[in-house]
């Protein structure tokens, strides 16, 4: 991250979490290729716990793993059914920071996914399709390095 | 008859009669009842019983509800009454009982007295055994299916990690071979994405065999498979386990190694899923004769007498029953706000050998 000195993620995420009025937001960032694109919790804001710290996503697994994996946002404004109860423990972000309600979206860079972004709330209903196309406008065009979009045509 | 009047044997037996919790009809010839004692009226419906003492003798078949043949389960083909010649030592007979619904009861009938065609029908309450042995069927039977449960897993463990992890390192190999060849550069480029796809599947294969039963509880021991264990909690939900242990690499009869190990991880997925805590501390200590697990957090708890199940309620069932598979003590102490502290102790026996050969028959 050093060679983006001037662009401070922290205070970014920080920022989204004021203009969207969320419990929780934080960005993952998907590592090179030979440390098998591992994806970690790096910046966050709001959290309750250092557990997101610890937390190593692989492709497709948690909520960073599936957006990595398929390159499309998540909006679910409620957590436990886009979970399923019983399913909760594969999504540890929504388990230790306990949100009852996310959406998360995709960053790329040389059209690949490079980052997540996810914003949460920890009371029912919070995230409306509003603050969904907001999180959106928030990281469009570009967040730092990253695009929103998948730039096609190139 | 020693040491005892024909007087004081009348006397203890009208006792038995009146105070047992038998129930003791005497039936004439003509299957009219003469005489049933305290125990009989209490079971039978008020009605039924006053219809008896009035000497009718169809009353018995108000309350009889069949007996067990080799047939039926409740059937009244040859009934017991039907043969005044046949004693028959035991049989299952259901009674219709005031208040308590059909209830199951041993009933002996015989002959008393040949001449006068007197037989006696006692009945013996059933339900309390009927439940035990119950019980214990159910506790066999969980215990069997913790038992397959756990073989399949290592059966299918061990395939995955011997054979299909196997072929796969083979086949990354040969692909690996394949970049040291003269071929195109977007030949090269995709090999190296196949590559990693194949080496992404491998790794998942791995994590499959591990999470399904790790091979290293069995090599390599408790500890080994311990530490193995929360590096991965740690990984996949960011939760820090402080694990202690003074067993020094000991190992110990596989079921045993196979419970500690089963329900430390019941209990810290528990934590982990509902305490809310950052933390857990897991114990492993070894004194004479006595193997220990405490997992411990300090999470938000939960009321041991009325507990509220957020998930199944399956998982303490589960350690418990488990903790029975080696006579191991579980005890589970907990209160809202402070935390939660399961304790495992396992009686090991004092000669390993013996338990080996004990185990083996």
């Amino acid at each position: 991250m050093e060679s983006h000195v001037a662009f401070n993620y922290q205070q970014q995420v920080e920022q989204i979490r004021n203009q969207m009025q969320c419990d929780f937001v934080a960005l993952a960032l998907v590592q090179s290729e030979d440390r098998h694109f591992q994806i970690r919790w790096e910046y966050a804001s709001g959290n309750i716990s250092q557990r997101f710290k610890r937390i190593v996503l692989q492709s497709g697994k948690g909520v960073a793993g599936i957006v990595f994996k398929t390159g499309k946002p998540i909006f679910a404004p409620v957590a436990h059914e886009y979970c399923e109860k019983d399913n909760l423990y594969n999504y540890p972000i929504i388990l230790a920071e306990q949100l009852e309600s996310f959406a998360a979206v995709p960053l790329f860079k040389y059209n690949r996914v490079k980052g997540i972004v996810i914003a949460g709330c920890r009371s029912k209903g919070c995230m409306s399709e509003e603050k969904f196309k907001l999180l959106k406008s928030l990281v469009a065009p570009t967040f730092g390095p990253y695009y929103s979009e998948e730039l096609t045509g190139n | 008859m020693n040491g005892i009047s024909q007087s004081g044997m009348s006397n203890l037996l009208m006792q038995l009669y009146d105070n047992s919790t038998e129930a003791i009809f005497f039936f004439n010839s003509d299957d009219s009842v003469l005489s049933m004692n305290k125990a009989a009226e209490k079971i039978l419906d008020p009605q039924v019983s006053e219809l008896m003492k009035a000497g009718n003798t169809e009353a018995i078949c108000m309350a009889c509800k069949g007996f067990t043949s080799t047939e039926e389960e409740q059937t009244c083909i040859s009934c017991y009454m039907s043969n005044p010649n046949l004693d028959i030592p035991s049989f299952q007979v259901f009674l219709e009982t005031a208040g308590r619904g059909v209830v199951p009861y041993t009933g002996s009938i015989q002959m008393i007295d040949s001449e006068k065609g007197i037989r006696a029908f006692m009945l013996r309450d059933l339900t309390p055994q009927f439940k035990t042995s119950e019980t214990l069927h159910q506790k066999t039977l969980v215990k069997r299916v913790i038992k397959a449960q756990e073989d399949e897993r290592k059966r299918i463990s061990r395939e995955l990690h011997d054979s299909v992890a196997q072929e796969m390192l083979s086949s990354l190999v040969d692909l690996r071979v394949l970049k040291y060849m003269n071929v195109e550069e977007d030949v090269l480029k995709k090999v190296k994405q196949t590559e990693g796809s194949l080496m992404r599947l491998l790794d998942d294969i791995r994590h499959l065999s591990v999470q399904l039963r790790p091979a290293t509880l069995d090599d390599l021991g408790l500890e080994a498979a311990f530490r193995t264990h929360f590096k991965w909690v740690e990984k996949n939900y960011g939760l820090l386990v402080y694990f202690n242990s003074d067993i020094r690499s000991k190992r110990f009869e596989g079921e045993i190694e196979t419970v500690v190990y089963r329900v430390c991880q019941e209990a810290v997925f528990n934590a982990l899923k509902y305490a809310e805590i950052e933390e857990i501390h897991v114990n492993l200590t070894l004194t004479s004769g006595e193997l220990k697990l405490i997992v411990s957090d300090e999470g938000v708890g939960f009321d041991v007498n009325a507990p509220t199940y957020k998930g199944t309620g399956l998982g303490l069932f589960g350690m418990n029953e488990r903790a029975e598979l080696v006579d191991a003590a579980l005890s589970v102490q907990s209160e809202i706000g402070n935390g939660t502290t399961i304790v495992l102790t396992v009686p090991l026996m004092k000669e390993e050998t013996e338990v080996e050969n004990h185990n083996r028959g």
